[in-house]
């Protein structure tokens, strides 16, 4: 019996990082995972429930669990601050002891997100890739504190050929993203950010790579707006390096 | 709602941030957190979290029993001679401080480092009677000469320059010191000397206050901890009621972690433990002891099942250090006595949504002051309850969010949620961003999302997945 | 009545959602975390001095009463003391620590005297009541043989201990002195990084921490 993985894209790797998208799956049915994609999906709900609306967040949980709920296998994601929403905060939306809160904790329960999935449930970290580059991590909150994945992406980027993994003197610190945050108090997350991409240069590293689409649009704007030759990759991007554009 | 307060305008605030500001604030919390990392590690994690764990279940027991701690807390004290006196709000507290300097013909006061002597405006409130009140923690002290609030719980002054307090001494005291750090707090240390031994009150706060004797805990380096509560006549201490701790066996596990937390000591210069004024025998100290036990807010927090862990808070400092945000801004861009995680906690929950509602949301949510905290305050978790009292309301305040925004949100979520529009929401916005788009970049949005390019370009629409799984799909199939 | 106080009390209760005879649950046990475990009581001695010399104290062992008054002598002269307040303990009586400072020409100042008196003094000189190794810590209890201020106010502290006194952690110190009226944890001399970050010593407290375990019996 092939594992099966339903695919949650996530809004904001949709709308854009689809390349990260397409790579995912030819990754994963090289892995020998049947990848299957839930056609109705649209938005975990994050950005309401972290800016307070629980009752929009509820509505669009809702939606989630009806779509994902009814299907099978594991549901995997690219992006660590959703599944996080998914695992941590569904549950929380629904009274204990309701069919939807069962629905919430069952779902959450075999959701995770990428490097949690090849790692920790395909016992994976060499997926054959090369990329002949140096490269620096940085830790998405999300993904570090509210997952617990610290080393899994690390260790898989150990085992690309050729990849030589520098260390970043900020690793586990927050970008500046923050969702709304970006957009409620700018300039705080600007200057995060440039806190974030001096960091990164000082590091030596040619690409940075991360897990989470937010911190991704995050660190290349920012690299871009000092016309840095650095490239932000999402870790996925670097495991299929080899790979041609699908 | 306790005193009505401007509301604190976050944004405004951050853009007035003082240029030297952020890289004075990285250094100092780079110290504070170097420090303890290094006293984490030999204790051993293990340890660590053991301590972390007990803390945490301690002080929310304490916070659930507390009518039962604060009963038990007053007879001790008043058992072993103090007086107790109870404020329900920052007036209240002024008031009751203001008849006892009164009865004592109080003309000069010195106050050890207390955030709820700042939080009720203490200070403001005996100076407007013409009694003279001299800060003598040294940061705090050069704050005052200076005119303003402390920038930092426990270094107030770490952004200023030994020239400027060269400087400011120079003005302030007429006293002509090189700026070396040594020099300026003899300078201090002499002026203060004369204001301790000429006090006739001291006023302290209490890190702890101990349930089962009635004891006031102090945990400072200085030394004007105890210059206050020993060489004056009268004592005051105004204490949180959130402060009580069951017992003794309690001081040990709290002690552990508190400076370590701090400031990277394993523990403070000195703790004292003050359990009523000295026996009636030659014994040096004060006369009289005041207890002021100050609500202000803290009974109301404590409604709340979601919020109420605020209340665990042990001051020190740690969750202020690790904030990403707080290393951009700095302490004043708060503007409230406590800054930092913490204090938005405690800010927007003592002032209220409608003067605080936008603390909460200067956060990224990035969780790494829950990790530090040393009593185990879910503080994010925290900070997302009060979004939604915020923009949403619930049995506490009232939502004080625009209508607009909230008109907004259940547009958006519709969009969201109904699978037809969110694609052609999708798809339009890639014709839609055409005119503006640079080489896969939107260098320039409108608003509000001009609040992103003004710091960094936007990535283009591009999704294409759908399709691309469409048409892969299809080939399969028709490879079958 | 007070009525602020029955409006507070009140509003925890309500907050609650308990009354005047809600039951107390006992202290979860999880609270408790276990005293550390002493070493040899050697080891435990030079683990406090370790402690104590980290931080700027200064340390030393006397062998009897002729090394205190040498240690004294070279104290007086080392930190150039005219005036000096100590404890009135038997044990001090026993050591005739007064008599040595005087043999010395040091001035003795009563530290129930005028406390502008007292802190005109350079050197203030006490007993320790409990020593805790693991931070260098030294606890000392309040009474009208051991006033507050000898410890507080002169520009140096001398603090002379004995073996007895090292407890391995703060669970035994207070057990021992939860019932007292007052008592101080001192670990150095007092300190502050107020100002840029640069440590300075002997802020408000004592500059200076000398600390010496006598072990004649």
């Amino acid at each position: 019996m092939p594992i099966k993985a339903q695919l949650f894209i996530t809004c904001l790797a949709e709308q854009f990082f689809p390349g990260v998208l397409r790579r995912m799956v030819g990754l994963l049915e090289r892995l020998g995972v049947e990848v299957a994609f839930p056609e109705e999906q649209t938005c975990c709900g994050q950005p309401f429930f972290n800016s307070g609306y629980q009752t929009q967040a509820r509505e669009l949980a809702r939606k989630w669990l009806e779509v994902f709920g009814r299907t099978d296998g594991f549901i995997v994601s690219p992006s660590g601050s959703c599944v996080d929403m998914v695992r941590h905060h569904y549950p929380h939306l629904f009274s204990p002891g309701t069919p939807e809160h069962r629905l919430a904790e069952d779902t959450a329960a075999r959701t995770f997100e990428f490097t949690q999935f090849l790692v920790q449930q395909l016992k994976v970290t060499d997926v054959g890739a090369r990329f002949p580059h140096k490269a620096t991590y940085h830790a998405s909150c999300h993904l570090l504190r509210g997952l617990g994945v610290r080393e899994e992406p690390k260790a898989l980027l150990r085992k690309v050929q050729g990849l030589e993994l520098v260390p970043l003197s900020s690793e586990e610190t927050c970008c500046g993203f923050g969702g709304t945050f970006s957009v409620i108090y700018p300039e705080v997350s600007q200057a995060m950010m440039e806190a974030k991409v001096n960091s990164i240069e000082a590091s030596g590293a040619e690409v940075v790579v991360a897990c989470d689409a937010g911190c991704l649009m995050n660190i290349a704007g920012g690299l871009r707006k000092v016309n840095s030759p650095i490239k932000a990759m999402h870790l996925i991007e670097v495991l299929t390096a080899d790979r041609g554009t699908p | 709602m306790s005193q009505a307060a401007a509301p604190i305008d976050f944004r405004t605030n951050a853009q007035h941030v003082p240029p030297k500001m952020p890289a004075a604030v990285q250094k100092a919390t780079a110290k504070f957190l170097g420090s303890r990392a290094a006293l984490v590690e030999a204790l051993g994690n293990d340890l660590w979290q053991t301590l972390r764990q007990a803390g945490h279940d301690l002080r929310l027991h304490a916070i659930t029993h507390l009518d039962h701690y604060l009963e038990q807390a007053e007879r001790a004290v008043t058992k072993v001679g103090g007086h107790v006196h109870w404020a329900r709000d920052a007036g209240e507290a002024n008031r009751i401080v203001l008849e006892i300097a009164r009865q004592h013909d109080v003309k000069k006061v010195v106050k050890s480092k207390s955030m709820a002597t700042e939080e009720i405006g203490l200070n403001h409130a005996m100076e407007a009677v013409g009694i003279q009140v001299i800060e003598t923690d040294l940061g705090e002290y050069i704050v005052q000469l200076l005119g303003v609030g402390p920038a930092h719980i426990v270094v107030p002054a770490f952004h200023l320059s030994k020239e400027e307090i060269a400087d400011l001494f120079r003005k302030k005291l007429g006293v002509d010191a090189p700026a070396e750090a040594e020099k300026l707090t003899q300078v201090a240390r002499t002026k203060l000397r004369e204001e301790f031994l000429a006090a006739d009150l001291g006023i302290s706060g209490g890190n702890f206050l101990v349930a089962e004797t009635g004891t006031i805990v102090t945990v400072t380096n200085e030394g004007n901890g105890r210059m206050c509560t020993t060489i004056p006549p009268v004592h005051v201490a105004i204490v949180g009621i959130d402060k009580v701790v069951p017992d003794w066996e309690s001081l040990t596990v709290l002690l552990k972690v508190l400076a370590r937390s701090a400031t990277g000591q394993k523990i403070t210069c000195y703790t004292q433990f003050i359990s009523g004024p000295p026996g009636a025998e030659a014994e040096t100290g004060p006369k009289e002891l005041h207890l002021i036990l100050l609500d202000n807010g803290r009974s109301r927090i404590l409604k709340s099942p979601e919020c109420r862990e605020t209340l665990l808070c042990i001051r020190c400092g740690a969750c202020l250090n690790i904030c990403p945000v707080f290393n951009s801004v700095g302490g004043y861009t708060y503007g409230y006595p406590i800054s930092g995680p913490t204090g938005m906690m405690f800010a927007s929950q003592i002032l209220g949504a409608k003067a605080a509602g936008g603390l909460p949301f200067a956060s990224t949510l990035c969780g790494a002051c829950n990790d530090i905290c040393p009593v185990k305050i879910p503080i994010t978790e925290i900070l997302l309850h009060l979004r939604h009292r915020v923009v949403e309301g619930d049995e506490q305040e009232k939502a004080v969010a625009p209508y607009a925004l909230r008109m907004g949100a259940q547009a958006g979520s519709l969009a969201l949620r109904t699978p037809w529009l969110y694609r052609l929401g999708s798809t339009m916005l890639k014709w839609l961003q055409t005119p503006l788009k640079r080489d896969g970049w939107l260098p320039r949005l409108p608003p509000p999302l001009n609040r992103w390019t003004m710091a960094r370009p936007f990535p283009a629409f591009a999704s294409d997945f759908r399709t691309w799984w469409r048409t892969r799909s299809r080939e399969a199939k028709g490879r079958q | 009545m007070d009525s602020a106080r029955e409006e507070i009390l009140g509003k925890v209760r309500a907050s609650l959602g308990r009354g005047p005879g809600s039951p107390v649950a006992p202290v979860p046990p999880t609270t408790r975390v276990s005293p550390r475990a002493p070493a040899s009581t050697d080891a435990e001695i030079a683990l406090l001095f370790s402690e104590i010399e980290k931080l700027n104290g200064i340390t030393r062992r006397l062998a009897g009463r002729d090394d205190l008054k040498t240690a004294l002598a070279e104290l007086v002269k080392a930190e150039a003391v005219k005036k000096a307040t100590l404890w009135a303990t038997p044990e001090f009586q026993a050591l005739d620590v007064a008599g040595a400072l005087k043999a010395l020409g040091v001035e003795l100042t009563s530290p129930q005297a005028d406390q502008r008196l007292v802190a005109e003094c350079e050197l203030g000189v006490t007993g320790v009541d409990v020593a805790l190794p693991e931070t260098g810590t030294l606890l000392l209890r309040s009474s009208p043989e051991k006033p507050r201020v000898v410890s507080l106010l002169p520009r140096v502290h001398l603090a002379i201990l004995r073996r007895a006194a090292l407890r391995a952690d703060l669970h035994q110190a207070f057990s021992e002195v939860k019932q007292d009226g007052y008592c101080v944890l001192v670990t150095g001399p007092s300190r502050t990084a107020d100002i840029e970050l640069t440590l300075t010593l002997g802020v408000h407290g004592p500059k200076a921490l000398y600390a010496w375990l006598l072990d004649e019996a």
